[in-house]
């Protein structure tokens, strides 16, 4: 078997496990009991995004993909801190 | 020949990320409190993003079907891996210190707080 044979049947095994633990994070996303809760289900859901946009790049040989994973872990961060810090001050500020 | 065995390691390394990432996420589901998801998010965070990332790019660089654009998606993802390695630390972080600070979360069966009587 060549070697994209092989990735394609890897790819057909691991993407409905990672479509089955974004189900769950998005569960708690809903249903969290605080804003923190929601946010850090936003935190796992967009690093584990980055390593599946990365592993889509691959499958689809294009490499406009796998530049777009960088900005969406960056974001995620600017999200964390930003809300972080508006809960310690109760200002966003500069 | 190298380039097959850097293959079968990054896709090895594929597989275990998705089931730390399905264990991440069954693990944020069913704890009980915010203070304890931090765990499961940092198995889903550092397990479930930066180990594939990491085969990622090793089958990238060990596969010959991508043509010229496979040191792009290498190069890509070991950047987005080195990254989400030093950012998702200090992401939970922030975001423990700010739960703490702002009070916003109760939780039963309290063994000890050391931060309790610090604030002023």
């Amino acid at each position: 078997m060549s070697l994209e044979g092989v990735f394609v049947k890897l790819v057909i095994i691991s993407v409905p496990i990672y479509m089955l633990a974004f189900i769950i994070y998005s569960i708690r996303l809903i249903k969290g009991p605080t804003i923190f809760d929601s946010v850090l289900a936003v935190d796992c859901l967009s690093f584990d995004l980055a390593a599946f946009i990365a592993m889509l790049a691959v499958y689809f040989k294009s490499a406009f993909l796998a530049s777009s994973a960088i900005i969406l872990a960056l974001w995620a961060f600017l999200l964390d801190l930003y809300l972080a810090k508006y809960f310690v001050r109760r200002e966003v500020g500069a | 020949m190298i380039g097959t065995v850097l293959f079968y390691i990054g896709a090895v390394l594929i597989f275990v990320g998705a089931i730390c990432d399905l264990f991440g996420a069954i693990g944020l589901l069913r704890f009980p409190n915010f203070y304890v998801r931090l765990h499961a998010a940092t198995v889903g965070a550092i397990g479930g993003a930066v180990v594939p990332l990491i085969g990622v790019a090793l089958v990238a660089i060990g596969s010959d079907f991508l043509g010229s654009i496979k040191y792009v998606i290498a190069g890509a993802s070991f950047v987005t891996a080195i990254i989400i390695l030093i950012v998702a630390p200090t992401a939970s972080h922030a975001l423990a210190y700010a739960a703490h600070k702002s009070k916003a979360v109760k939780w039963e069966d309290k063994v000890c707080d050391h931060l309790e009587g610090m604030e002023k």
